[in-house]
């Protein structure tokens, strides 16, 4: 398609609403000033399971300013599960202080409300719950395999014969992987601002998805959605704990009903770790098989993990493994243990992250055996057709990434036998890995409003979707620029209102697929109907501020729509890439250093490779996290997480960061979406993890199967000739 | 947070006098609004002391050096003579937090800072430190972090603080003022103490006194020097073992060597039988070895951090050899 701006799309333009943000104008959901508003505190059971048994709320009660304190006694009721497990999802209600049980430590048990922040707070202090309660919460994963069950009928997947596949094999390799319980902790906390009028809610609420943000609470409260507004206009990051409602905001909106006054809750630091999803533990056994020319003829991978008594969710860790190699024989199955632990939910690339550390861990190790290069390896089971679904791929430039990465990183002057490279107290390893990403692409819906003022339009373009710090309002302000051939500057995006049109929202790396074809839809419905009504053709150039003065119109407004095609449901729709990293071990101390990395990745268009860049970054920094520090830890005779500040759950500082070299491959793909757009989010996190510890195999010999490597583990492993003692 | 009654000390006079009932006196804040957060620490007043006269750092007659209590750390590891003469202390100090709380923290806090034992930080779980009698969780809960020595049945917490350990491997002392008026001094070894039956005591302070100074002898240590931290990631994290090592080498020959361990014990560790043994010995592999083997096959691990005695017994030989080679 010819567009007006066709350089629009593709430069690397600074963030539009960047200097808002960097002045403090840019208002986060706890920020808007609502007149009269109160604060509402979280109260936390302090038993992973049992009852409540009593409630002593009178010397809370007597302090000034303490307006409610809500629990189950007192609360409105609302929707509730019924007994049966029930499959979260991004609409699900969250009924909560509906009972007196308790299913995990730190669960919602109450909430104070007071006209003060600090007086919420110090109340919150002062209210005494007692629990009866149960002797034998359900903490240890590993303690209760007996207790897996197998979710849904997507849990399994099976082609060929995997044992027939091994028997087949030259070598076999079986081994276990485990990665830990992880927390998303986006910079803002989750907050919410609810206020009622006129039986009408509004909540300005950090959420990823304001549409499916509307449905929750409609539904958890039981009145019509169009009744419901959520705004959020800005979001300070999410991974996937703001792509549902959590219990804060239902807590929020109830108590603004029940004191008739505006609530803000802020949900803190501590509470991020136990009132919001979290990234589970799973435990993912793998086996592969491969004839001696590193043909590979069979692959599982087994995944166990945990959900909460009420609520199901299944991390697909086994998606990749499905579909990432040419393998005839192929099993993979996903089951769930019931742990009294909350509910966990998406993290950025939920199945992908973690499941690709399991796979091309192992795929390191069975190109080991092999004594074979691992990027020729990949490269000899590379396939243009899913071999979990036989479509062809829309585009899949996986050896390409493996080999211009190669080139990038030096790859050919890697020392292939483990320990043989050391400098002083150094270790020295090189790992790679693969990387593919499902590039989703969901309907969603824009206005474009085209104001003539003088000889200059200016536009804004409207939809419900979001900007959780990845660059939304940029890329889409970029599209209209391109598409009405104006330029950005006379272009204004207005994001994260559910009064909008409906948009898919932030999530599983559809973004920016999604809203900048829609976007473009509205623009060019608009330039296509100003030039129908005046009978101008379609391919003739008429600048934007001459089509409105033709039309004698000073204002203009057009709705658009887009969404996948047939063409996109025939095929598979991946983005591809491929790590390479270099990682220092000190062999005494079990501390490590990531000196380099390389990224490439084949994405589709890259509209804006300055946020696109920040993406790759901050997956890369999220893969470091994984691989080297975050691990949120469950005390195992309490059931509570240890970990309960940023001192305690080490995220990547600077310093651990490494020189990094993002490089995307240029990739036209029209199958994906019209615009040839394709998900970029997830794609940096993706197997990380795996390049550090195929590094850190090839400096010192260790195979790390667990996740996180810690010094600790280092230092057992022993890395080095221990000192006897 | 709870209420409390804010009173801000003009001078020391002012401060000692100030104290009443559940008194905590507020320097940088760093770690006891943390603790007043998590209603941990829940004094009915604090005193604000950053404005007392102990903001100095000044030579003492017999070649030392005084650090004033109320200094920030960042000014203190900063600071010229520090530098050039205790850079063993600066480097402690420089591998501790992050730049934003060394600006805040101050050299007096450093040493009062608390454990970081998950169990005194959540008030839902026993711990004797916080609340005497209620048990220890971490004896058979999550100890990965704990002690290896000098504990007690009653508490296995360590002491978190970097600057600390090389304060006791230079054998600083600690200068308090009285609340009746009066200093005391004591010696820095003395200045923490084990958890014994009363975990609750991080320190021999006694009720209102107040730290003024840090007092440091005649530098030796500042040719062979090395702090080695063992952390999780490469900054802002709490040591999970750490080894301040100073060496005075003539002619070949270790004349004195000055050596703590941090995060093994309810205090900084000092390693006597390893700077018995290395005094007027040759600064060799196997002499290291010999001194650490002394002191680590005292340890007494748990469950979770049976892996300390290893990267401990590494640490010392790795921080002696760095120490030594170290030219300055």
């Amino acid at each position: 398609m010819k567009t007006l701006n066709e350089s629009a799309t593709g430069k690397a333009i600074d963030r539009v609403e960047g200097h808002l943000k960097v002045t403090g104008m840019a208002k986060y959901a706890s920020e808007f000033p609502i007149k009269d508003k109160v604060y509402g505190q979280g109260l936390n059971s302090t038993i992973a399971k049992g009852e409540i048994v009593s409630i002593d709320t009178s010397e809370a009660e007597k302090l000034p300013g303490v307006l409610k304190i809500i629990t189950y006694k007192n609360a409105e009721k609302l929707k509730t599960f019924d007994n049966k497990m029930t499959e979260v999802s991004t609409t699900t209600i969250a009924p909560v202080l509906q009972t007196n049980m308790v299913h995990f430590y730190g669960e919602y048990v109450g909430l104070v409300v007071a006209e003060t922040f600090e007086q919420a707070q110090y109340a919150a202090r002062l209210v005494k719950f007692k629990y009866k309660k149960d002797a034998n919460p359900a903490i240890h994963l590993e303690k209760l395999r007996a207790k897996a069950y197998k979710p849904n009928d997507k849990s399994d997947y099976s082609r060929g014969d995997l044992k027939a596949g091994l028997a087949a094999a030259d070598e076999r390799l079986e081994v276990t992987y485990n990665t830990p319980i992880e927390h998303h902790h986006p910079m803002e906390m989750h907050a919410v601002i609810a206020s009622w009028d006129n039986g009408k809610v509004i909540a300005y609420a950090s959420q990823q998805i304001v549409n499916d943000a509307t449905i929750a609470i409609s539904d958890t409260f039981q009145i019509p959605k169009k009744d419901v507004r959520v705004v959020a206009a800005y979001v300070g990051g999410g991974f996937g704990s703001k792509l549902n409602v959590e219990r804060h905001v239902i807590m929020a909106v109830m108590a603004a009903k029940m004191v008739g006054k505006p609530v803000q809750v802020t949900v803190t630091r501590q509470q991020m770790f136990t009132n919001t999803s979290l990234r589970q533990h799973n435990e993912q056994k793998m086996k592969v098989g491969a004839k001696k020319d590193g043909t590979l003829t069979a692959l599982s991978h087994e995944t166990l993990s945990h959900t909460s008594p009420t609520l199901e969710f299944q991390e697909a860790c086994g998606l990749g493994t499905q579909m990432l190699y040419k393998v005839p024989n192929n099993f993979v199955t996903h089951r769930l243990v019931p742990l009294n632990i909350q509910t966990p939910f998406a993290m950025r690339a939920p199945g992908e992250a973690t499941g690709s550390f399991a796979l091309e861990s192992a795929m390191d190790e069975m190109a080991w055996k092999l004594r074979m290069d691992p990027i020729d390896f990949r490269v000899k089971n590379d396939t243009q057709t899913d071999p979990s679904n036989n479509k062809p791929f829309s585009s899949r430039l996986l050896v390409e990434c493996l080999r211009i990465g190669a080139e990038k990183f030096g790859w050919k002057d890697r020392k292939t036998e483990p320990r043989s490279n050391k400098k002083g107290n150094w270790l020295i390893g090189h790992g790679v890995s693969a990387a593919a990403r499902s590039a989703p692409y969901l309907k969603t819906n824009s206005k474009v409003i085209l104001v003539l003022e003088g000889d200059r339009v200016n536009a804004t373009v409207q939809m419900d979707a979001t900007d959780i710090g990845t660059g939304s309002y940029t890329i889409i302000a970029q599209t209209a620029s391109e598409y009405l051939g104006i330029p950005v500057e006379q272009v204004k995006v207005e994001l994260g209102d559910s009064n909008f049109p409906v948009t898919p929202g932030s999530g599983g790396s559809w973004g920016a697929a999604s809203f900048c074809n829609g976007a473009m839809a509205a623009c060019v419905n608009a330039i296509k109907t100003l030039k129908q009504n005046r009978n101008i053709k379609e391919e003739e150039e008429v600048e934007l501020a001459d089509l409105m003065k033709k039309n004698q119109l000073t204002k203009f407004e057009a709705e658009g729509s887009a969404g996948p095609s047939k063409e996109f449901d025939e095929h598979s729709v991946y983005s591809f890439g491929a790590n390479f990293s270099e990682v220092w071990v000190d062999k005494d101390t079990g501390m490590f250093r990531i000196k380099r990395m390389v990224n490439v990745g084949a994405a589709g268009k890259i509209l804006n490779p300055k946020t696109a860049y920040g993406q790759i970054i901050g997956g890369l920094t999220m893969g470091v996290g994984m691989a080297q520090a975050e691990q949120t830890r469950i005390e195992p005779n309490f059931g509570n997480f240890i970990t309960r500040s940023f001192a305690d759950y080490h995220v990547p500082v600077n310093l651990d960061m490494a020189n990094i070299n993002v490089v995307f491959l240029p990739e036209d793909d029209k199958i994906a979406n019209k615009m040839g757009v394709k998900g970029i989010g997830e794609l940096g996190i993706t197997s990380v993890a795996a390049s550090i510890a195929n590094a850190i195999f090839n400096a010192t010999g260790k195979r790390m199967r667990d996740l996180p490597i810690t010094p600790e583990k280092l230092i057992e492993a022993k890395i080095e000739p221990g000192i006897n003692i | 947070m709870r209420p409390f009654t804010f009173t801000s000390a003009e001078n020391t006079m002012q401060a000692l006098g100030a104290v009443k009932g559940n008194s905590k006196y507020l320097a940088g804040g760093t770690n006891l609004i943390d603790l007043m957060k998590e209603d941990v620490e829940r004094p009915e007043q604090l005193i604000y002391i950053s404005k007392l006269e102990y903001n100095k750092i000044t030579g003492n007659a017999d070649g030392g050096l005084t650090l004033g209590a109320m200094l920030s750390n960042a000014e203190t590891a900063n600071h010229p003579e520090v530098r050039k003469n205790y850079p063993l202390l600066s480097m402690a100090m420089l591998s501790a937090a992050t730049a934003q709380i060394r600006n805040m923290a101050s050299n007096g806090g450093n040493l009062l800072q608390r454990t970081r034992c998950p169990y005194f930080f959540e008030v839902s779980m026993p711990c004797n430190k916080r609340e005497p009698g209620s048990g220890c969780g971490a004896k058979n809960g999550m100890n990965a972090v704990h002690a290896i020595f000098g504990y007690s049945e009653q508490c296995i917490a360590v002491n978190p603080s970097d600057m600390c350990v090389a304060l006791a491997a230079l054998e600083a002392t600690v200068e308090v003022q009285q609340p009746g008026g009066g200093s005391r001094m004591i010696p820095f070894t003395d200045f923490h103490r084990l958890p014994g039956d009363q975990p609750e005591k991080d320190t021999n302070l006694q009720p209102g006194e107040l730290i003024s100074a840090i007092h440091l002898p005649k530098s030796i240590f500042s040719d062979h020097y090395y702090y080695l931290k063992i952390r999780e990631r490469s900054s802002y994290a709490f040591a999970l073992l750490s080894v301040a090592a100073g060496l005075q080498v003539n002619n070949g020959v270790i004349n004195k060597a000055g050596l703590a361990m941090g995060s093994v014990a309810h205090k900084p560790w000092k390693l006597t039988k390893a700077e018995a043994f290395l005094a007027g010995k040759k600064p060799t592999q196997a002499n290291f070895e010999a001194a650490a083997k002394l002191e680590m096959i005292d340890a007494k691990p748990f469950k979770e951090n049976k892996y300390k005695v290893e990267m401990g017994t590494r640490a010392i030989v790795r921080a002696l050899t760095q120490a030594f080679e170290r030219e300055a």
